[in-house]
């Protein structure tokens, strides 16, 4: 069924669909799987990799760049086009109906934007905005640390003052992105006199300084997606600190709390179609009659419709013009938990096949191997699901806070 | 296909929760749990000819309001929320949906009206003594001779089967599951129709068990037409079901994030200890999972979707473990007046407990789930 979101929206849907077929290069669909990028359970990153070096997907990007189809949600006098978050739905839908991949620009698009459009000067957001539109600047994220998990407010990562200058020193972790970026946004202590939350700044500075060096982390499935970096005194002007200094606490919550909703009604189809592999592999290995397997199996489904239902209903509210719901703050709570148990019940269908793991260097696992070991990775990054469970008590129930802790 | 609720779909919410909140509080559900036969006439008869609930997804021509299943959902939430404890999902939801189901034009126009103002109790009886959900099982044997059809056998766990004017009864005739009707206002023992009471866990959820003696019944529909019909009647049913279970399980919720927020213990709200908050927000979680599915099967089944049995065996399903584990953990969370007689919890997690096993548990749909997308 699809949702009915009125017609000027069922107009903007056909005007979108048009256009894609207008002006998606012939070769462009045949390259790759696009949609596998756009979903949330895909490890297909070098394939679409490879794909996105090809002179097709190069003009593709021209031409959604001269339609503001690169970061369509940014206002217009920002370089985009004021994109709701119903119409984006709309476009991620087409998008992926199309077969064609959207072009995104990373954390650039979805965390240092809004925080530049929010909390930056109009000389900022002349010079850093472009930059990430036209993908001159490609950002990694420097907020962890490695004694800084959950409590975000202690980093310890020095910006000193140096006449018009800032003097970047410490250590960040769980990069994700670090080998493509050329520039780190970075929360880091600007007055370390001031209370904890008010001595931070947010800052922008070059990542391809030689006084940076980064080493991958390996994780348990074997796969190095994260680094830590080391910085050893970057220099960077006085105006790349967003918010101005002593402010980046502010800047930071902007760009934690910037809502996602576009992904809404397509962010479940990845998992939709691993559930189908899955029920696949369940067969194959004649477990499709099992009835605690079927049981599993009902379930898994079930926690992929339920994203389904949630999307769309997080989705007609937007459109309503109300906010969304407690819905949309269960979210991440939701897919991360949904992942780590659909991992070991794969793990559990395969059975002795999930012991061995296939032969060649380094640690190559099985499609259900790497989904059992890179799940639980899911529950800790971007808040792991005890913070979350902290957001959704205070925030969507009003339960009072924990009292503070003494500071060591 | 609407998922969000239009203003006249909101005013309906309010105004049936008023009604509720008035006329049918939990002290009054408790007065009518201890004694008679769990309703209130007065609110019955209220709630359908000046409100038009019972009558409220029936369509027009049959004298009911002609709204869609999303208002008759939204219904239903509320009397899940205050434990209505009278026939509506008997009358309301599985008597009217067996007879729209069938193809008698003339049981619609003679039955349909009588359903829909709330003059009419009527229920659908079709489980027997094995308990088994599934209409290979039923036994109740209907024959013909000269003067029409007559049942023989036995009904069990019928929802308000005790005291229902109208009986439509699922039996086996020749040609296969067929329904009839019963008028049980006129019949008694000596026309062929035993009818006890049954003591209930859950005191807010009436049932009863029927004896069937060559007790004179209509056959509604062709002979044969009963699995069809039941088929249709349980999705609905289960849909209609989780969005009861779905207010329940809201109720719960609240009853429990309230509590914290107010209990103090150590120097401190209860609420503030992450082993309560942590708890509160995974309840959370999962109640408005069931919403959003609860949602999207009521616009479904607006609709007519060929969605519709994957999403009752879904919904179902979800909904039993959904308002258990919440109504369980509102007791956990009330501490030691939350396994008192005096303290409302209980009813709920009673409640719980009975909605998740009639019509089949969480097991039970889940496996139907996997049949039903193909596993």
């Amino acid at each position: 069924m699809d949702l009915d979101l009125g017609p000027e929206i069922a107009q903007f849907r056909a005007r979108l669909r048009d256009w894609i077929g207008a002006n998606a290069p012939a070769e462009l669909g045949g390259l790759t799987d696009w949609r596998i990028a756009a979903t949330a359970g895909g490890y297909q990153g070098s394939e679409i990799a490879r794909a996105s070096t090809h002179p097709a997907y190069a003009l593709w990007e021209r031409r959604l760049g001269e339609a503001r189809l690169i970061c369509p949600q940014w206002p217009e006098e920002f370089g985009g086009q004021g994109m709701d978050a119903v119409r984006l739905a709309v476009l991620n839908e087409e998008f992926h109906a199309a077969g064609v991949p959207r072009v995104r620009r990373g954390m650039g698009e979805s965390l240092v934007g809004p925080s530049v459009i929010v909390h930056g000067t109009a000389e900022q957001r002349a010079h850093f905005l472009p930059r990430i539109i036209s993908g001159e600047d490609v950002y990694c994220q420097g907020f962890s640390e490695p004694d800084q998990g959950s409590d975000l407010a202690g980093v310890q990562t020095r910006a000193e003052v140096d006449g018009d200058e800032v003097v970047i020193t410490g250590t960040k972790v769980w990069t994700s992105g670090a080998a493509r970026a050329n520039m780190m946004f970075a929360l880091c202590r600007s007055d370390p006199s001031a209370p904890k939350h008010a001595g931070l700044s947010y800052v922008l500075f070059p990542f391809t300084d030689p006084r940076v060096r980064y080493r991958p982390i390996r994780q348990m499935s074997g796969a190095s997606e994260f680094c830590e970096d080391f910085i050893d005194g970057v220099r960077a002007p006085l105006f790349n600190v967003i918010g101005g200094l002593n402010n980046g606490w502010k800047v930071a919550m902007t760009t934690l709390g910037h809502e996602r909703g576009g992904a809404a009604t397509v962010q479940h189809l990845g998992f939709e179609r691993e559930f189908w592999e899955l029920v696949d592999t369940a067969r194959k290995y004649g477990r499709g009659t099992d009835p605690l397997v079927r049981q599993q199996l009902a379930w898994a489904y079930t926690g992929v419709q339920v994203m389904r239902f949630t999307g769309l209903r997080t989705l007609a509210e937007v459109a309503e013009g109300r906010p969304p719901g407690p819905e949309a703050s269960v979210n991440k709570l939701m897919w991360s938990e949904y992942h780590k148990r659909l991992g070991e019940i794969a793990i559990g269908i395969v059975g002795t096949d999930g012991l061995v793991r296939p032969d060649g260097s380094g640690y190559p696992t099985t499609q259900w191997q790497n989904v059992f070991l890179s799940s639980r990775a899911g529950t800790i990054y971007s808040g792991t699901s005890e913070i979350q469970r902290n957001i959704v008590g205070e925030r969507a129930l009003g339960l009072p806070k924990e009292p503070k802790g003494q500071r060591p | 296909m609407k998922l969000a609720f239009s203003a006249e779909q909101q005013e309906l919410r309010d105004s049936v929760s008023r009604f509720l909140a008035d006329r049918m509080p939990l002290q009054r559900v408790r007065e009518l749990m201890e004694s008679g036969d769990g309703s209130d006439e007065n609110v019955w008869s209220y709630a359908g000819s000046q409100l038009g609930l019972q009558g409220i997804a029936i369509p027009e021509e049959y004298g009911g309001g002609g709204f869609s299943f999303v208002e008759q959902a939204i219904v239903l939430e509320q009397l899940g929320a205050a434990l209505y404890p009278g026939p509506y999902l008997a009358s309301a939801v599985l008597a009217a949906t067996a007879l729209l189901a069938s193809s008698d034009e003339a049981a619609k126009r003679d039955l349909l009206p009588g359903i829909a103002t709330g003059s009419t109790v009527a229920t659908l009886a079709f489980t027997e003594d094995n308990g088994s959900w599934e209409p290979d099982a039923i036994r109740l044997a209907a024959t013909r001779d000269d003067q029409g059809w007559r049942l023989d056998g036995h009904k069990n766990f019928v929802l308000g089967g005790h005291c229902a004017d109208l009986i439509l009864a699922l039996a086996r005739t020749g040609d296969g599951l067929s329904l009839f009707a019963v008028d049980a206002r006129a019949a008694d023992s000596a026309d062929g129709l035993t009818r006890k009471q049954l003591q209930t866990l859950d005191q807010t959820r009436t049932l009863g068990r029927l004896e069937f003696s060559a007790l004179p019944a209509r056959l509604i529909g062709a002979p044969g037409e009963g699995g069809q019909i039941l088929d249709r009647t349980l999705d609905v049913a289960a849909i209609a079901l989780a969005a009861e279970q779905l207010g329940g399980a809201q109720r719960a919720l609240d009853m429990a994030v309230a509590y914290a927020k107010i209990r103090h213990q150590f120097g401190r709200p209860i609420g503030s200890f992450q082993a309560i908050k942590h708890r509160c927000a995974d309840l959370l979680l999962e109640v408005e999972s069931l919403r959003s599915a609860v949602g999207y099967a009521a616009a479904a089944l607006a609709e007519d979707s060929a969605e519709v049995p994957v999403l009752a065996a879904l919904v179902k399903a979800l909904a039993s473990d959904t308002y258990f584990h919440v109504a369980a953990e509102n007791i956990q969370i009330h501490g030691g007046i939350g396994f008192t007689w005096e303290h409302d919890a209980h009813l709920y997690f009673k409640r719980a407990k009975s909605s998740e096993l009639f019509l089949g548990d969480a097991s039970y749909h889940r496996e139907r789930l996997a049949t039903r997308i193909g596993v």
